[in-house]
């Protein structure tokens, strides 16, 4: 079952200049789909868009069956919950509790029950020993699972981790992608929007944003092998791939190198 | 030589009265003779204390610092209350982490030439200081009339490097420059600093948590772990080393993909591939 349907979608903050030009995209029930783009390219733009804080200038995006319009936006949300890039500019809470609080609130959940979330939601990131803390004088990684938590006591059925990871240390990324896997292994649908060819390789899919359009949607192995596509993509490849691409231009027949570099490029 | 640290300590005092000793006898020399070096080092290590001593932002709680000859030390501004650091700034000029969230002018303009002005520089000459630098960060002229608000955060963070610049420094000290950036606006950056180190002879000091930067840019790389300086040298033996995991630091790709070569292949490969060709040319070579 489509949890999301993109269907023609069209954007532009100028007139002349599209962000966004029919792009369609079908997510399922439970999948991890990353979105892969350069600066620019409209997939923070997307990630606006379904959630319904801008406005299509064309096309329609269902979710979960509902068509998102004026009417449904609210309902929508509650739906989606979204982490973004900059952990600074998510904070609303004077205390770490009263952050994770502050969606609950918004849904109104009982008292009670919010009491027992933010204890269950906290300890499941790690950060139960923070709760009185103020979330200014958390690292950025710490910063990013606080959010996370809140999210998840929302119990939203889809959460979009908006390049979450990009401004952390490579130990807090680390952290962040265990976390990423371990809700879409409980069923969360996620969506991961990056340009970072690495974490990509996580998800089940990848959709592959360039200057507004879809160049590529699929499996994340098909999307791996699809060389032509990948170099035009302009993305940063990864190493290994790179070295097995050439490997292959190079017509040196050695299954035992190109195993290796593709699980290699599989981080497996 | 430009800067010397001796023995320095710092110390913050937190609100409840708690101390954190952020910097421990931290002795090092940094000349502002073309070097190009990057300061590498887990969250909370003391990369961005250290780099705030450099022009006196933040003063040793003991030891002292000497920058362009002018001793700091914790009671400077008591023992000489005639001592100018404000002079430091302009000598070394401190980009700091997300510097775009700094713009505040209403044209690009304004904001690169306020740092010039504000160390005496006349108006007119700043502007073409600004018309110069501008083409210096990538941008063309016409960005000069924009305000900064509207411009991507590519484009803000080399507005914002084009402001400090301007003051002509003869050390950059950049605060994770890259952070944020996608990989296209991160080489077109350090390709910058690249050229600034080249072209003007400037030292250029750059905090970063990326390995591929240290390994592909620097000359010497500066280690922090736990307020320690422990290591300070060139990158290469850096990751050649057995304690990087005991600093929480990873290996550059290229050595990553090299050395799970090697294990997988049971080869051993003695010169460390620089880039993707190199490491090509080795593979070929055994296979």
């Amino acid at each position: 079952m489509n949890i999301i349907e993109i269907k023609d979608l069209s954007f532009s903050y100028l007139e002349d200049k599209p962000v966004l030009s029919n792009v369609n995209l079908e997510i399922k029930k439970g999948e991890w789909v990353s979105i892969l783009g350069h600066n620019g390219s409209g997939k923070s733009t997307l990630s606006k868009l379904i959630i319904g804080l801008l406005k299509a200038d064309k096309g329609e995006i269902v979710v979960d069956g509902l068509t998102l319009d004026e009417e449904t936006v609210y309902e929508v949300r509650r739906k989606i919950g979204i982490v973004f890039q900059n952990p600074d500019n998510q904070f609303v809470g004077v205390t770490v509790e009263d952050d994770i609080a502050f969606g609950m609130e918004n849904l109104c959940f009982e008292r009670e029950e919010m009491i027992k979330r933010i204890d269950e939601y906290a300890t499941k990131v790690n950060m139960q020993d923070y709760l009185k803390k103020e979330p200014h004088n958390l690292s950025g990684g710490q910063k990013q699972r606080v959010a996370i938590a809140g999210i998840l006591a929302m119990n939203t059925d889809i959460i979009i981790f908006d390049e979450a990871t990009s401004m952390l240390d490579p130990k807090g990324r680390d952290k962040i992608m265990e976390y990423i896997k371990e809700i879409n292994n409980e069923g969360v649908t996620v969506i991961t929007i990056t340009h970072d060819m690495k974490e990509a390789v996580h998800s089940d899919k990848i959709l592959i944003l360039k200057e507004g359009e879809v160049l590529a949607f699929g499996k994340t192995n098909d999307i791996l092998n699809d060389k032509d596509t990948l170099n035009s993509s302009n993305l940063e490849l990864l190493l290994p791939l790179k070295l097995l691409y050439k490997i292959e231009e190079a017509n040196i027949n050695n299954q035992e190198i190109k195993d290796i570099l593709w699980q290699l490029s599989l981080n497996e | 030589m430009a800067i010397k640290f001796e023995r320095v300590n710092f110390e913050y005092i937190s609100a409840d009265g708690s101390s954190f000793k952020a910097l421990k006898d931290i002795n090092l020399e940094i000349s502002d003779k073309g070097e190009f070096i990057t300061l590498i080092g887990e969250t909370g290590s003391g990369k961005s204390t250290l780099v705030q001593h450099m022009n006196a932002l933040v003063k040793p709680s003991s030891g002292e610092v000497t920058v362009y000859g002018i001793k700091i030390y914790n009671d400077i501004k008591k023992k000489d209350r005639n001592v100018k650091l404000n002079p430091l700034r302009q000598k070394v000029g401190l980009v700091f982490q997300f510097p775009e969230y700094q713009l505040f002018e209403e044209t690009v303009l304004k904001d690169i030439i306020f740092g010039p002005k504000n160390f005496g520089v006349k108006e007119a000459e700043a502007i073409e200081r600004a018309k110069e630098i501008i083409k210096l960060v990538g941008l063309d002229e016409s960005y000069l009339k924009r305000s900064p608000f509207n411009l991507s955060g590519g484009e803000k963070k080399r507005v914002s490097i084009a402001g400090i610049l301007a003051m002509e420094p003869d050390i950059l000290v950049l605060d994770e420059p890259t952070s944020g950036l996608d990989p296209k606006g991160r080489d077109a950056l350090l390709e910058l600093f690249t050229s600034i180190h080249n072209e003007l002879d400037k030292t250029v000091i750059i905090i970063t948590h990326d390995m591929n930067t240290v390994y592909k840019y620097a000359s010497r790389v500066l280690v922090m772990s736990e307020g320690e300086l422990v290591f300070d040298g060139d990158p290469l033996k850096l990751f050649t080393k057995k304690n990087l995991i005991d600093w929480n630091l990873d290996l550059p790709e290229i050595i990553q993909i090299t050395r799970q070569l090697e294990d997988k292949l049971n080869i051993k490969i003695n010169k460390l591939p620089r880039n993707v060709d190199e490491l090509f040319n080795i593979v070929k070579g055994v296979l």
